[in-house]
């Protein structure tokens, strides 16, 4: 009853309020991250912006981006957010799953109500999302290990922190890591130890592993978060990193961590294309709806690999805010 | 007036009697879950030691013991809300609430002291609801802080939009970096505040009326409000102290990271509580010291840096912890159905 007063309304809206010549055709698309406020994910709602603008002012779409998102990482709110989406009728979705079992519900929903889903970063893999945009986080995995295998000489025992046990990326980028270490006989992994993707869970972890192997020559940062800690809450990796006796490879390029590169503490970063994130999205989901293209399930975005060759080039992308020339070789 | 004011003045001498009992037999409870816990943590350190004398190495000692003393000073606070027959789930958020508003003042150009006084003013206030919620409104515990924590954790990610707050200046980050020289050992000075801290709370369990009242409370509330002594105001204090000594345990961690984080504590209450229990806090109420938390807290670092060295898998540590508390528990009841027997 409440539906059809509502579209009663809407059609005298319409009816009045429709401009006398409607030259261009609206295009409504949501971007829909796992929270809002997060740095990396403010950077890849720029990303999405941007590409609107890019696309509005080619026309022949007036592209409208709905850049949101729950307030906390939580499932279901998550789902609260794409039903409104779905009750908006918006042209398409673009979203980054907080739980993959709990997000395809909805996304089937948005389907079969016509509207396309993609998802990026985190898939839901069982729903009928035309396709996932994503590192490759196998393969980043596997670069870290190539990285890391280098920079010791291939051989000593090196350790992993990973974020969340069960957390299908972090495996997967553990998973590459492993696999390429294991065709250098003269390097063992001697830890794994998890940090809950809790920074302090994360000091403690790595302070931890460096006491018990002394002779420790490398690690592998799943994610970024025991870097987040300022100087001094890790003195034995510190001083170890500085010197160069323990070598250090992790994943994500943050403004601070590529201070830390250029410092001297880390060997390599492997860094995901935040703002692609948002700004391929977009055009992904365009050329869905105005073209009907079809994509591959998968959609890689390629990785950023900074090493002090092009740390320079990095910070001067987050200086400006541009992503889009591509970085100097590593 | 004058016959009221005896009334009073004799409720007290009931109640304080009262509570002398309780607190003997107490003491005698305690003193075995102490030496309990003690006995695992040195056969704990021998075995890790055995296994990978690292263990031993001072660096690795001072590592401990800076992760157990800021975590201790927050487990300190939930074993009065403990001892009082409540809990307090709303921890962990004030820990990131304190560490917030504490990097925010110093953001904003405020002196250091100023500052942590911001970060504990935060503890005091979500303290105050919880105890108000609780003692004056007669709301779950459960339930009551419960909610505070969902509010608490909102507000601090709404406060830093959700981003860290990073490059804290270095003096402020010294409390949770620095050790101190004593003579030939070095203490980190986080560890001595934990010390001061557990001697002002262990001062105000044993030595001060109020500390009475707080076992009495959880032991037989019935009783104190019969002689007249406003139970409502001693749990009002337990949970303002507990939210306090979360914000201290909040801005410790914050100086030792060097960074707050709106996410940071997330799930620790739980870590807390486990702690406060396995040192020997009951959660029917009554029960619990200060040192039994403090060794509580060391035996369960002491077992999550022990998996590290013993090579075990991390992802393990959570099921040990668990059994852990299942066996003091289960330990403690057959010791007090024997007692029971006779």
């Amino acid at each position: 009853m409440r539906g059809i007063t509502l579209l009663l309304l809407l059609l005298v809206v319409v009816a009045c309020g429709a401009p006398a010549a409607p030259l261009r055709q609206r295009m409504t698309l949501a971007w829909v991250s796992k929270s809002l406020g997060n740095p990396v994910f403010d950077h890849g709602r720029n990303g999405a912006l941007a590409r609107a603008r890019e696309l509005s002012a080619a026309g022949p779409y007036t592209v409208e981006v709905i850049a949101t998102g729950s307030a906390s990482a939580d499932a279901v709110e998550q789902t609260r957010v794409l039903d409104d989406l779905i009750a908006r009728r918006v042209d398409g979705i673009a979203v980054s799953c907080n739980d993959p079992i709990a997000c395809t519900e909805p996304i089937n929903r948005a389907v079969a109500a016509g509207i396309p889903v993609m998802t990026w970063d985190s898939d839901a893999p069982e729903s009928q999302r035309f396709t996932f945009l994503s590192i490759d986080n196998y393969a980043a995995g596997r670069v870290a290990g190539e990285l890391l295998a280098r920079a010791i000489d291939g051989s000593g025992k090196v350790a992993v922190l990973t974020g969340v046990p069960g957390a299908l990326n972090l495996e997967q980028r553990v998973r590459g890591f492993r696999d390429t270490l294991a065709a250098y006989p003269d390097i063992t992994i001697v830890a794994e130890v998890t940090s809950n993707e809790d920074i302090s869970r994360g000091v403690q972890g790595v302070e931890d592993v460096m006491q018990a192997h002394r002779d420790l020559r490398g690690w592998f940062f799943a994610g970024m978060w025991p870097l987040f800690a300022d100087r001094g809450a890790m003195p034995l990796w510190e001083q170890a990193a500085r010197t160069g006796r323990v070598k250090t490879v992790s994943f994500d390029t943050l403004p601070f961590q590529l201070e830390l590169l250029r410092d001297g503490y880390l060997t390599a970063l492997i860094g995901q294309h935040y703002w692609g994130w948002g700004y391929d999205s977009v055009q992904t989901l365009y050329d869905r709806v105005a073209h009907r293209t079809v994509f591959p399930p998968f959609i890689d975005t390629g990785m950023d690999i900074v090493t002090i060759n092009n740390v320079e080039a990095m910070i001067r992308a987050w200086e400006t805010n541009d992503f889009t020339a591509p970085l100097p070789p590593p | 007036m004058d016959k009221r004011a005896t009334r009073i003045g004799l409720g007290q001498r009931q109640a304080r009697s009262v509570a002398r009992l309780s607190r003997q037999s107490w003491r005698a409870l305690a003193s075995r879950q102490e030496i309990i816990i003690l006995a695992c943590l040195v056969v704990a350190a021998l075995v890790i030691g055995l296994w990978n004398p690292n263990f031993y190495q001072a660096t690795n000692l001072l590592n401990l013991a800076r992760g157990v003393s800021w975590f201790a000073v927050a487990a300190l606070g939930v074993s009065m809300v403990i001892l009082v027959g409540g809990i307090d789930l709303s921890v962990g958020a004030v820990m990131a609430l304190a560490g917030v508003l504490c990097a925010s003042a110093l953001h904003a150009g405020l002196p250091v002291p100023l500052a942590i006084l911001a970060g504990v003013a935060g503890g005091l206030g979500v303290g105050f609801l919880n105890g108000v919620l609780v003692a004056r409104l007669g709301l779950p515990p459960f339930i009551v802080t419960l909610g505070t924590m969902g509010l608490v954790r909102g507000v601090t990610v709404g406060i830093t939009n959700g981003a860290p707050l990073r490059d804290l200046p270095p003096h402020f980050r010294a409390l949770g970096q620095h050790d101190l020289y004593l003579g030939p050992l070095s203490v980190p000075l986080s560890l001595v505040i934990m010390a001061l801290l557990a001697v002002l709370v262990s001062l105000l369990l044993d030595r001060t009326i109020l500390g009475r009242y707080i076992y009495t409370v959880g032991r037989d509330e019935q009783a104190l409000r019969l002689v007249g002594v406003p139970s409502a105001s001693v749990k009002i204090t337990v949970y303002v102290l507990s939210g306090v000594l979360a914000a201290c345990s909040g801005v410790l961690m914050t100086a030792w990271l060097g960074v707050a984080a709106p996410t940071a504590a997330e799930g620790y209450e739980l870590e807390i509580i486990a702690a406060a229990v396995i040192g020997g806090a009951s959660l029917f109420g009554g029960e619990g010291g200060v040192l039994g938390v403090v060794l509580g807290t060391t035996l369960m670092l002491v077992v999550r840096n022990g998996f590290v060295f013993l090579g075990l898998p991390t992802y393990l540590q959570s099921g040990a912890i668990g059994a852990m508390i299942l066996t003091v528990v289960l330990i403690d009841h057959l010791w007090r159905r024997r007692l029971a027997r006779g």
